[in-house]
């Protein structure tokens, strides 16, 4: 399991003279669930597109498998497949656009079956769905189609932009189990960008979060995101509730975003008068969640309009007596903030 | 204002009297609107396609030229083909001149913007999702091209049935280079315009029912490609 | 929607079927232009079917505007021409496009307008005539397409000493042909000068009761003469000139001026046959 999908050096990807992405280094090793978080804007999907080969960067290249590959290459058709937010179907029959991608490939042993099989595993009855016409399907039906249509192909790498935001909560549910039972049946690879954190706490191996088309790795760093003031003596600042707001360092970079390594981070339950941290920030903790591989408690912290991801043992987080609400104190010193 | 009357009364006696006149100008306007109407779609399309679908430099100039064409009066295309065919022209040794094959060429001159020029729009405006679906779903450029093309047949079909529209109901064409040879390569609207001329207003009126008629049914046996 | 997939298929095998069928017409072809007022009297479809019959000679024909039939021939898209222009055909001879030139038949042009008359025209000669419709702004259509009969009607006006009165407004171009530049004329209540033939025609039309009556006739200008012209081979190297010639040779044979002759609408005789 230690042979990499991808390997992604030095992409950038422009919309016009808009730069969307900025990527020095992604490394996805084969049969991992990679989670990818990060708001609206933050390049994630036009990171899948371009791991989807169904575009090219506009600058640099994509390996896949150790290779460079360009989209429509032999290897990677049929081996790759994007599913995306909007429930997209062909306009035909469920049964036609589950088998188009086994028809193109020429891939017709037991067809029928198949089909079955694969309407199963998202929970569709045969029967009942084979002969629906595209637009007789609700929208969680019709993502759960889009799916099983290329869950069909056995891909190697599945790679899903926001799948379950615009369904219901049964085809969330039925989606999400499919796309593990991938993992486990035929060791796929998957890169999951979602909003839904605890989905991605739960299942995922690696977590990455974007902003601004630049790759932050979660757990370890904690993006403070712009949009950013100047104070009166022309340092910047970030602006929080109530008039309180984070000292940022000086900086000559244009369009850079502020980072700070999570171990820099202190908490406290209330406002300390020592001089060691020029930084304390009031915050909410919104939700605290178990992550599975380290045991550890990943808390998301409400500050000003954004949030931060900390993580505590079980037993500190009992010591700090820290639950979903309550009100705490995040220091750190401006020194420790990065621009990047 | 009688005449439409008379129209209506005479065109239901020429086409069940098995008129000759009557039914070889039917014939007529089939064979070229149907020659003139495959070939400019199976031209057209692929055309439409490709100048819909990439980006190149001059792609905003060609759509301009080629929307222009659509409105290209009949008689000039008439004109441009006889120059073409008439004996002193470049294709004079063909003899296409007073043929009906020459007259489906000229049709197809006219029908073919039309095609390109509605597929080009539909393309263009074709969901950026379904490409995306189809390089998930394994799509090479050959697939992606037929399935989108299918995929946006509904709007095809408008192209055609727009084309096919001025094709069967044009003038100029037929009269310039067909001749409106009686049995020959009279066909059903250089009939109308001859009694029209004559001043047989019935009888035309009656041929243009007809004419009518035979829209109708070109386009009943489409409908089975409509959304049910 | 199998029954509709069904009835598809059949249509588009019996379009099919249709578009298959190609005419094509072997052996002995000729391609004749010739004027819109002698194939709206009806006279070619009477009278070719003999040629055919006598000869093996399959002919087809064009209709449009003297001006036209003469460029058609000149550009060897015709092989034979029937027209009624004998000065324009003189010319076209002359500049090596037409030969054998040959009288067939004749009738006569007259000035027809409505019965009340109102420049006072009738029984007059076709040089008073003109006058007083001039002098009275009468509406007067014109065919104003250059065929034969519309460079016979300039002809009128310039022999009664006039200049041709295109810009005015009461002179009214039509651009059409002779049926329908007299349908025009009725429907305005104006002059028009046609051919018998057509006017015969129009006759018969209107069952035999037409609101508008000829006026002015007889005057030996007024003669409408119609001849058939080969193709020079000098020009044409490729119109069958030799069938041309036959069917030359046959309009004026006795056989086919009889037929002529016997053409009647009406009662009434449309040309009267004159080869020599």
């Amino acid at each position: 399991m230690t042979r990499t999908s991808y390997e992604i050096g030095h992409i950038q990807h422009y919309y016009g003279d808009k730069k969307v992405l900025d990527i020095d280094q992604l490394k996805i090793l084969q049969g991992s669930i990679t989670g990818l978080s990060g708001p609206n804007g933050s390049g994630k999907s036009t990171l899948l597109k371009i791991m989807a080969f169904a575009m090219k960067p506009s600058f640099g290249q994509v390996k896949f498998k150790g290779r460079k590959e360009t989209p429509f290459s032999p290897r990677i058709r049929s081996r790759i497949s994007l599913l995306t937010q909007k429930p997209y179907l062909l306009k035909r029959t469920v049964f036609e656009n589950i088998s188009y991608g086994l028809k193109i490939r020429k891939d017709l042993n037991n067809l029928e079956n198949r089909v079955k099989d694969s309407l199963e595993t998202v929970g569709l009855d045969f029967q009942e769905f084979a002969q629906r016409k595209w637009h007789e399907l609700s929208g969680g039906e019709a993502q759960r189609v889009a799916m099983a249509a290329r869950l069909i192909l056995k891909p190697e790498v599945l790679l899903l932009d926001e799948p379950v935001a615009s369904v219901d909560n049964k085809s969330a549910s039925l989606i999400r189990k499919a796309s593990l039972a991938a993992r486990n049946d035929w060791g796929c690879t998957l890169v999951i960008a979602s909003h839904d954190l605890q989905w991605l706490y739960e299942c995922s191996d690696t977590r990455i979060s974007m902003a601004r088309g630049r790759i932050f790795s979660t757990g370890t760093e904690n993006i403070i995101p712009p949009p950013y003031d100047l104070s009166l003596k022309n340092q910047p600042v970030k602006a929080l509730d109530k008039g309180e707001h984070i000292l940022l360092p000086l900086t000559d970079k244009k369009d850079g975003t502020a980072v700070i390594q999570t171990e820099k981070i202190s908490i406290s339950n209330e406002k300390k008068g020592n001089r060691k941290f020029n930084n304390q920030a009031t915050g909410v903790i919104l939700s605290m969640l178990l992550e599975k591989s380290s045991n550890h408690i990943m808390t998301t912290i409400q500050v000003g309009d954004f949030s931060l991801n900390l993580s505590f043992s079980p037993g500190k987080a009992e010591e700090l007596g820290l639950q979903p609400g309550k009100k705490i104190i995040l220091m750190f010193r401006s020194k420790d903030i990065e621009w990047r | 204002m009688d005449f439409i009357v008379a129209g209506f009364l005479k065109a239901i006696e020429l086409l069940i009297s098995f008129d000759p006149s009557t039914w070889t100008a039917v014939s007529a306007t089939i064979k070229v609107s149907t020659f003139s109407m495959l070939i400019s779609l199976a031209t057209g399309l692929p055309c439409g396609f490709v100048l819909g679908y990439l980006d190149f430099r001059w792609k905003r100039a060609l759509r301009t030229i080629l929307d222009t064409l659509l409105a290209l009066p009949t008689v000039t295309v008439g004109l441009l083909v006889y120059a073409l065919i008439s004996s002193q022209g470049p294709l004079g040794e063909y003899q296409l001149l007073f043929t009906l094959t020459g007259i489906a060429i000229g049709q197809t001159i006219l029908a073919f913007p039309i095609v390109t020029a509605i597929t080009a729009s539909i393309v263009e405006n074709i969901d950026p999702e379904l490409k995306l679906t189809l390089v998930s779903l394994g799509a090479g450029k050959k697939n992606i091209i037929v399935t989108c093309l299918w995929e946006v047949r509904y709007g095809i079909l408008a192209a055609a049935v727009t084309a096919y529209g001025r094709v069967l109901t044009e003038v100029g064409i037929s009269m310039m280079v067909g001749g409106n040879i009686k049995y020959h390569t009279r066909t059903i609207t250089t009939a109308i315009a001859l009694e029209t001329n004559k001043g047989l207003f019935a009888n035309g009126i009656a041929l243009g029912i007809v004419l009518l008629g035979i829209a109708f049914t070109v386009n009943l046996s489409l409908s089975f490609l409509r959304k049910q | 929607m199998n029954e509709k997939r069904l009835i598809s298929s059949l249509l588009a095998v019996v379009f099919l079927v249709i578009f298959a069928t190609t005419v094509m017409a072997g052996g002995k072809n000729l391609m004749m232009a010739t004027t819109t007022s002698t194939d709206n009297t009806g006279l070619l479809d009477y009278l070719i079917p003999y040629f055919t019959e006598q000869t093996g000679i399959a002919l087809k024909w064009t209709a449009t505007g003297t001006g036209k039939a003469l460029k058609l021939g000149q550009n060897c898209d015709v092989d034979v021409l029937l027209v009624h222009a004998p000065s324009a055909e003189k010319i076209y001879i002359k500049n090596g496009y037409g030969k054998d030139r040959r009288e067939i038949m004749y009738n006569d042009f007259v000035i027809i307008g409505p019965e009340s008359d109102p420049a006072g025209i009738k029984g007059k000669k076709i040089t008073d005539a003109l006058a007083d419709i001039q002098k009275d702004s009468s509406l007067f259509m014109s065919r104003g397409d250059d065929s034969g009969t519309n460079k016979k009607e300039k002809q009128l006006w310039i022999n009664a000493g006039m200049v041709l009165p295109e810009k005015e407004n009461w002179y009214v171009q039509t651009g059409q042909g002779m049926l329908a530049t007299i349908h025009m004329a009725q429907e305005r209540s104006g002059y028009t000068m046609t051919d018998r033939g057509t006017y015969i025609k129009y006759q018969d039309q209107k069952g035999g009761n037409a609101p508008l009556k000829i006026l002015v006739e007889g005057d030996k200008i007024l003669l409408n003469q119609y001849s058939v012209l080969t193709l020079d081979p000098g020009n044409c190297a490729g119109a069958k000139y030799d069938l041309a010639l036959k069917f030359s040779d046959w309009m004026a044979s006795k056989p086919a001026q009889e037929l002529i002759g016997e053409f009647r609408l009406l009662g009434q005789k449309l040309f009267i046959p004159n080869s020599k």
